[in-house]
This record gives C-alpha cells, sequence and structure tokens, in this order.
C-alpha cells in the first residue's frame, strides 16, 4: 500500500525496485525485444518502405483511387447490414421470449469458426453460374461475382461479430430500467425505443467499428469472390504476386492500415468509455417484460433467414467435397478426397504452423499480461503494442514480415518460421487479452500472501501465476491455432515452395476451377478445426470462439 | 402539487402469486387507507416485494383481486394504474439529463412542453434539487439519485406511490435523513403509499400502519407501537427490535419465569404454559433481593448504553442498561433481573409460530 503510493509519486523507484530482480528483469528484456522485433519494426518497414514521393503519387494513381474507394464503399454496405442482422441476432438472443432465441446463438457462431474464405467459396458453389440453388433449383443465370456478392458475403462472414458485441451491452441493461419506463406509463414500442435502443447506441457504434476493420481487412473473401472489382486488401497481393512490386505493396497495406488503425483507436479509447454503466446498486434479478410484438417477429423473421444462409456455408461446401463434378454431374463420389489426400503435406504443413503460432501467442501473452500488470517502466507501450495488431489487416502484417526478415541479421524468408512468428505475434492481443482477464481473476490477496512468504519476482510468476494461468495457455493457444490454421491473408505471402499451407493451396484449387478437391480439403480443415476446438472445450470447460479482424 | 390531495385506498383480497411450483405470496388481504403509508416488512423472500409488483401492476395475480380506488385494477396494465414506483436500484436512465428523467413520464404522456418543464422543475424543488436538472444520474451522489428517483415518480401525480426497499443503497446516516424527508413529503402531499423494507426500524420510524409479512403471509398488521409493543407471535417479535423469548408458566394475573413472578395485565390470556417476550431495555439489572438470578457472562460497552448477556436459570438474557460511570458491572458478577411491564408481552407457549 505504501509501496504503491510512493511509486506513483516518484516515478521509477517502484520499477527500478522491481528491475533488480534478475529474472524479472530478463523477463521485461525479452518481452521488449521481441514487441519491438515482431510488431514495431514490420510496422515501421511497411510504412518507411515507399518514398515521400509515393504517398503523394496516391491521388493520381486511378488504380489506388479507385481501390480505396472500393474498400471504403464496401466497408459501409457490409458493415451496415452486418450491423443490422447483428442486431437482430443481439436482440433476439438476449430476449427467451423471441421463438428460436437459443437455436439462433448457436447459429450465429458458426460463422466465426469457417476459413475466412469459406463463405464466398460456398455461395458460388450455391449462388453463382453454376450454382445449385440458383441455377438447377430456380433455373436461373445470376454472376455472383462482384461487389453484390461480396457486400453478402461479408454480411454473413462479419454479423457474428457485431452480435457478440451488442449482445454484451444488451446484457448490461438492467430489467429495471425497462419496468421503471412502463411503470411511468410507457407503452412496449416506447419502452424499446426510448430505453433499450436507446442505451445499445453506444454498443451498435462499437459493433460497427469492429466490423468495418474486418471488412476493410477481409482478403479471403474478397480475393475469391470480387472479381475483378479492385480493392485494397486484394490488390497488395497482387501487386506482389503479379508484379513482385514490394514498393506497391507496402503503399497498398500502408493505405489500408490508416482506416483501420483508426477504428481500432476510437473503439479502444472512445466507444469503451462511452458506455452506460446501467448497474446502480443491487436488486438486478428481475424479468424483463415481454417484447414489443412487431418488433420481436421482425427479429425472428431477420434471424431465420440469415440462419439458412450460414447453415448454407456449411452444407455448400460439403456437398461440393461428394460431388462428381459441380454443375454438370451431380452424382455421389469419394474423388476429391483422394485428390485432397494428395495433399495432406499441405494440412500437416498447416497443423504444424498452427500449433507453433498458438504456443508463441500463448506463452508470448502470457508473459506480457504479467508484465503489463506490474509497475515497470514502458508498461503503457507494452501494453499498446501487444494490443496494436488487432488493428492491423493481415496483409499489411504479411508484406511487413517479408520486407522486414528478408535480409540479414534475421533472414526468415523461406523458412517456416516466418509465417510462425507472423500469426503468433498477429494473434497476440487475443493470448494478452486471455491471459490478462485470468490475471484480474487472481485476487491481489494471493500474491501479496506469497510475496509475505517470501516468494519475488519470477518465483511468483512461477508458483502463484503459472498454475492459475494454465487455463489463459489452452485459451490463447486455441484461438491462436484455430486461426492460423484457417489463415490465408498472412499465407499468401509468407508461403514458401516447401511450406505450402493448406489455405494456399485450397485457394489455388478454387482460381484454378478444382472446386471438389477444394471443398474436400476445405471440409478436412473444418474437422481439424472443430476437433482443436472440442479438446480444449474438454480442457477449460467452455467454449472458445476465435474472432477478429480478417 | 402543492395540495394535499384527496387520497385512495388501495385493497387487496385473497392474492396469492405462484412462480412454478414457488408460493411467493399465499393469501393476502391488505387494506392501505387513503392517505396514509404503509410498510410491508419482513425478511427477504417473504413475498413483500412481489405484493409491491402486484400493486404496481408488473406481475399479475395467480388467484385474488386487486382494488385502487374501489376500482378493480387487477387486468389493468401498470401504464393505467396512476401509479407510480421508486425502485430500490433507483432505475434512473442513465442516457437521460435529470430533467429528461424526471420528464418521461410526462412526455409519455405528450404534454405540452412548457406544461412538462413546469412540472418538472417543481418536482425537482419539492425534493431540493433544482440545481441538478442539466446533470446525468452518474454524476450525482446515492442520496441525490435516490431523491431524482422520487421526484420522477411525484411528477406523475399518482394515485399511489409505491417504494421498494429505496434507502438499501445508502449509508446509515444518510438513510436517516432521507426517510424523515419522504415521510414529510407524503404527508404534506397526502399520496396513499406503500413502502417495502426489510429493515424494521425504518418501518417503525415511517409508517402509519406496519405490515409484517413471513413466508408468504401476513403474519400482523398494526400500528407501529403496537406491533413493536404487542407482537402476535414469536416470530413478529423477534423480527422487529430485540427480544428475549422465555418460557413461562401464567396463572391468577401473574407470570413466573423460573422462580421470578411478577405481575402482567393482559387480556386474553389463559392460564398455563405461555412463552414471555421481555424487550433488553425492560430489563433492569440489580444487586436486590427479588427478581430472576443470573450470572452475567459478557459486557459489550456500545457508548450511552451497555449491553449485559446474563445466564439466568430460564435462559440467556440480553439486557440493554444505560451507560452509569458510577456503576460497573463485570462479567462474573451474580445479579437479578427484573422486567418492566411496558416491556413485556405474553405469547402462546413454545410451538414454533405461536
Amino acid at each position: 500500500m505504501l509501496a504503491g503510493r510512493v511509486g506513483a509519486l516518484v516515478p521509477g523507484v517502484e520499477a527500478r525496485r522491481q528491475l533488480a530482480d534478475p529474472g524479472l528483469a530478463l523477463a521485461f528484456l525479452a518481452g521488449a525485444f521481441a514487441l519491438a522485433v515482431f510488431v514495431l519494426y514490420p510496422t515501421v518497414r511497411v510504412l518507411a518502405y515507399p518514398s515521400l514521393q509515393d504517398y503523394l503519387s496516391i491521388p493520381h494513381s486511378v488504380r489506388w483511387v479507385q481501390a480505396a474507394r472500393n474498400s471504403l464503399l464496401s466497408a459501409v454496405l457490409s458493415t451496415t447490414t452486418a450491423v443490422a442482422v447483428g442486431l437482430a441476432f443481439a436482440f433476439a438472443t438476449t430476449r427467451p421470449d423471441v421463438p428460436g432465441s437459443r437455436f439462433f446463438r448457436a447459429v450465429a457462431l458458426l460463422p466465426l469458426f469457417a476459413p475466412p474464405f469459406m463463405v464466398a467459396f460456398s455461395y458460388i458453389l450455391l449462388f453463382g453460374r453454376q450454382g445449385l440453388v440458383t441455377r438447377h433449383l430456380l433455373g436461373l443465370d445470376v454472376n455472383i461475382f462482384g461487389p453484390h456478392g461480396l457486400w453478402l458475403v461479408q454480411t454473413v462472414a462479419f454479423f457474428p461479430l457485431a452480435m457478440l458485441v451488442i449482445v454484451g451491452v444488451l446484457e448490461s441493461i438492467s430489467p429495471s430500467l425497462e419496468q421503471a419506463a412502463r411503470n411511468l406509463g410507457a407503452d412496449d414500442w416506447q419502452v424499446t425505443r426510448t430505453v433499450t435502443l436507446a442505451l445499445a447506441r453506444p454498443g451498435i457504434a462499437g459493433a460497427a467499428l469492429v466490423v468495418a476493420i474486418s471488412v476493410l481487412a477481409d482478403f479471403g473473401n474478397a480475393v475469391v469472390i470480387a472479381g475483378g472489382w479492385p480493392l485494397l486488401a486484394t490488390e497488395a497481393w497482387f501487386r506482389m504476386e503479379g508484379m513482385a512490386d514490394l514498393r506497391g505493396a507496402s503503399l497498398v497495406v500502408a493505405m489500408l492500415v490508416v482506416p483501420t488503425t483508426a477504428l481500432f483507436l476510437l473503439e479502444r479509447y472512445w466507444v469503451g468509455r462511452k458506455r452506460y454503466t446501467t448497474v446502480t446498486g443491487r436488486g438486478g434479478r428481475l424479468e424483463r417484460p415481454p417484447t414489443y410484438p412487431p418488433l420481436k417477429w421482425a427479429s425472428f423473421a431477420v434471424c431465420g433467414v440469415t440462419s439458412i444462409l450460414v447453415l448454407l456455408v456449411y452444407l455448400g461446401v460439403v456437398a461440393g467435397a461428394f460431388t462428381a463434378v459441380w454443375g454438370r454431374d451431380w452424382s455421389f463420389t469419394l474423388d476429391h478426397w483422394r485428390l485432397a489426400a494428395d495433399r495432406t503435406p499441405s494440412l500437416w504443413a498447416s497443423l504444424r504452423v498452427a500449433a507453433g503460432a498458438g504456443a508463441v501467442t500463448a506463452v508470448a501473452g502470457i508473459l506480457l499480461a504479467f508484465l503489463a500488470g506490474r509497475p515497470l517502466p514502458l508498461r503503457r507501450a507494452l501494453d499498446f503494442l501487444a494490443v496494436l495488431p488487432g488493428a492491423l489487416p493481415g496483409v499489411f502484417v504479411g508484406v511487413g514480415f517479408v520486407l522486414a526478415f528478408n535480409r540479414p541479421p534475421l533472414e526468415l524468408v523461406g523458412t517456416p518460421w516466418i509465417l510462425i512468428l507472423a500469426l503468433a505475434f498477429w494473434h497476440l492481443p487475443l493470448g494478452y487479452q486471455a491471459a490478462a482477464a485470468q490475471l484480474q481473476q487472481i485476487d491481489r490477496s494471493i500474491e501479496e500472501a506469497a510475496s509475505n512468504l517470501g516468494a519475488r519476482g519470477l518465483h511468483l510468476l512461477r508458483d502463484v501465476y503459472l498454475p492459475l494461468l494454465s487455463r489463459a495457455f489452452v485459451e490463447g493457444f486455441t484461438v491462436s491455432f484455430v486461426r492460423a490454421v484457417t489463415n490465408v491473408s498472412i499465407a499468401v505471402f509468407l508461403v514458401s515452395p516447401g511450406n505450402v499451407v493448406a489455405t494456399f493451396a485450397i485457394l489455388n484449387m478454387i482460381g484454378n476451377g478444382i472446386w471438389g478437391g477444394a471443398a474436400a480439403l476445405t471440409t478436412m480443415l473444418l474437422l481439424v478445426t472443430f476437433a482443436v476446438l472440442a479438446g480444449a472445450r474438454l480442457v477449460v470447460g467452455r467454449a472458445l470462439r476465435p474472432a477478429g479482424v480478417g | 402539487m402543492n395540495a394535499v390531495a384527496e387520497g385512495v385506498p388501495v385493497r387487496l383480497e385473497g392474492v396469492t402469486k405462484r412462480f412454478g411450483a414457488v408460493l411467493a405470496v399465499d393469501s393476502v388481504d391488505l387494506h392501505v387507507p387513503p392517505g396514509k403509508l404503509v410498510t410491508l416488512l419482513g425478511p427477504s423472500g417473504c413475498g413483500k416485494t412481489t405484493t409491491l409488483r402486484l400493486v404496481a401492476g408488473l406481475e399479475r395475480p395467480t388467484a385474488g383481486r386487486v382494488w385502487i380506488a374501489d376500482e378493480d385494477v387487477t387486468d389493468l396494465p401498470a401504464a393505467r394504474r396512476g401509479v407510480t414506483m421508486v425502485f430500490q436500484s433507483y432505475a434512473l436512465f442513465p442516457h437521460l439529463t435529470v430533467f429528461e428523467n424526471v420528464a418521461y413520464g410526462l412526455r409519455v404522456q405528450r404534454l405540452p412542453a412548457a406544461e412538462v418543464r413546469r412540472r418538472v422543475m417543481e418536482a425537482l424543488e419539492l425534493v431540493g434539487l433544482p440545481e441538478t436538472a442539466e446533470r446525468y444520474p452518474a454524476q450525482l451522489s446515492g442520496g441525490q439519485q435516490q431523491r431524482v428517483a422520487l421526484a420522477r415518480a411525484l411528477v406523475m401525480q399518482p394515485r399511489v406511490l409505491l417504494f421498494d426497499e429505496p434507502l438499501s443503497n445508502l449509508d446509515a446516516k444518510l438513510r436517516r435523513r432521507v426517510r424523515a424527508e419522504i415521510r414529510m413529503l407524503q404527508q404534506r402531499l397526502g399520496i396513499t403509499s406503500l413502502y417495502v423494507t426489510h429493515d424494521q426500524a425504518e418501518a417503525l420510524a415511517l409508517s402509519d400502519v406496519v405490515v409484517v409479512m413471513n413466508q408468504g403471509r401476513v403474519e400482523q398488521v398494526g400500528i407501529p407501537e403496537e406491533v413493536y409493543r404487542r407482537p402476535r407471535t414469536r416470530f413478529v417479535a423477534d423480527f422487529i427490535g430485540e427480544a428475549n423469548l422465555l418460557p413461562a408458566t401464567f396463572w391468577e394475573g401473574a407470570v413466573e419465569v423460573a422462580s421470578y413472578r411478577f405481575p402482567v395485565e393482559q387480556e386474553e390470556v389463559r392460564d398455563g404454559p405461555v412463552t414471555v417476550m421481555v424487550r433488553p431495555e425492560a430489563v433492569v439489572v440489580s444487586q436486590d433481593a427479588s427478581g430472576l438470578p443470573g450470572v452475567v457472562r459478557t459486557v459489550f460497552f456500545m457508548g450511552m448504553t451497555t449491553e449485559l448477556l446474563v445466564d439466568t436459570p430460564a435462559g440467556e438474557v440480553l439486557a440493554t442498561q444505560p451507560y452509569r460511570a458510577d456503576r460497573r458491572i463485570v462479567p462474573g458478577e451474580q445479579v437479578r433481573l427484573r422486567f418492566e411491564p411496558a416491556g413485556v408481552y405474553l405469547l402462546p407457549a413454545e410451538d414454533g409460530r405461536g
């Protein structure tokens, strides 16, 4: 208590005392070094790579301006619809009197587990020119490639993020507020409008920011379904792949990182504070009044239609894996699985990379969360760098790692390590936040008791925290693993001939029209994902879900 | 609003409320006279809050009828009952200013802006907070939030005002002050009020009538003095204030506790075994020859008073004595206890609930 106060008044005293512990000092140096090399350095490399001239030329390049405009347009459109659908789901799942409430909640989480290109791929199979639904059931000739297809796909892919944010806000609204409004004479619609929705407004704003970041950064769906419509996220890859134009690629991702970082900071430092704390005092265990019927049925309708679309995502891909020639020969076959079996080396590569990334994310996340919780120098900087990757699009990290590690002293290009480290540090915020949440649950008095008995510095970490943090490790590992095994946005920049990962192989198969094989390999990837999630659930006793930018 | 309105009565007839298998309120009959403040007092889970919410229309009774001003409101929705409520958690809208909070119900009724403004400011002045109008609830202290909640309920000029443990989030000193303010306002405005609390001191200080509830049923109804001095059951005796409950025998106008026999004037007591309730402040501790003999076990200094725990042949007795610097009682001392009639009441003999 006294030590804390003195430390606050005289900066550095407490910090110096902490760093006098050699173990803690070493851990601090390791954490700071890792963040500097794997987060800060690639970021600076990308931003510094183009010359000032390059930056100034942006407004004069028709291609850049068009890509930027398209990215912003799709962000506005997809965010609007995704948040609207997310709001309907949030409403339906927090009101038990909406029919199918629990079913909708389960279905809404499914898109979070799909590889980032899967919604687009499945909708091409179902709603494209050869689409099972459009062509063969309805007899229509529909071209799904282009901005409208992307809009639909991104709405389905990202509404769960909006739902999760809004659910959190709706659940925190005390039922007594709704009852007070009713008691003062408000009818159902007035209660909903002036209390429920009014209080949810900051949550809706926060959801919009989170979704907009993901839409801007979305590479997997865009590369599969946007067709010739240029977007910043896909343009970066085309520059690199097609033209080996590092300067152009870094310029594009630098353009992309400006809005995503701005949205990220806005979400973290503005909306995060704007939220109303509606819990004043005790006595919140009241029932919610019944839902306004028109709203109840409207949200039921939106959720019903969207749920069908979500389930079709999975159905389309699995059907594709067992269909002889999609669009021509609908007979059952196992041939695609033989083709997919040929690509099992890529599946193994995926598992190795994802396991490595998961382990690094979990360990680094725990270490940094522990360090950020102590009165050390630079702890605010540590905290900022640990959450910053959440603002960076995958393509930005991909380009950044190519630029940062394609020459000595750290020449990693061509090894599996570059992909492992890129994914690990891109997912760092997930591991860091999981660990920080666990650390917060550890009562300060436990630590004080241990240090009162003589444990210091790293001993505290080992004796007190580690046993309690094994849960944080499993969470960090699992979430990072699942996202790594399905990642495309970084993988496309960092795979080398010896280390082709499954998602990269799938993307190539889709590009070459080998739909059956791609569907089979995607199905295998899904099985791995769900197996790992089920295993983690057994260990931590609760369901985990990966969520965040694409 | 300042004129004393003609209060309306509230009546509950055989009201029962079940939540699934749980019987929250068990055929309660209740009468709140016009313009009076009646408290529902009892431990948590006794059904008092549910009873209040039944009057508010936030719950529908499983059986029985609710009457307000001789109108059957059982099937009337909450908004049409002319009843407003002060919630335990205040339930102030965090996204609205104090003014907008108080104006909420009036705006729902689409009253002209000028009238809304006049009535809101009147209500805020009534609770002494006109200067907070433009602030948000989060910027107010707990006591201020409570008074805004009161203003929001008063501004509707309700026929009946309901209070759901409105003071339980305040600290002890503040509670006393707000309690006095609520009572003064209620009497001045003459609004029929139903007030739920688990704090017996609050109930005694505030009420015209106290209704003691236990396990969904009404145990006793009476003015505060009556439920304190003449509790009908062990539960009431024990719940309201401190009570020593000692086994005794009654015959020929006197009661005998162990060897100590003293006269009791109480009607309708039959000869035989009884339970005698003695308030701690009615116990006189002395070195006299007469009285119930006992040995002092522990002594607690409480400031103006001293509390003694005395072991007697009839059981343990708690005694509250005025503090006297010249007379120190110490543990182990042999004493005699006498009981003053004002703090003594006979209950039926030990049988659980009496």
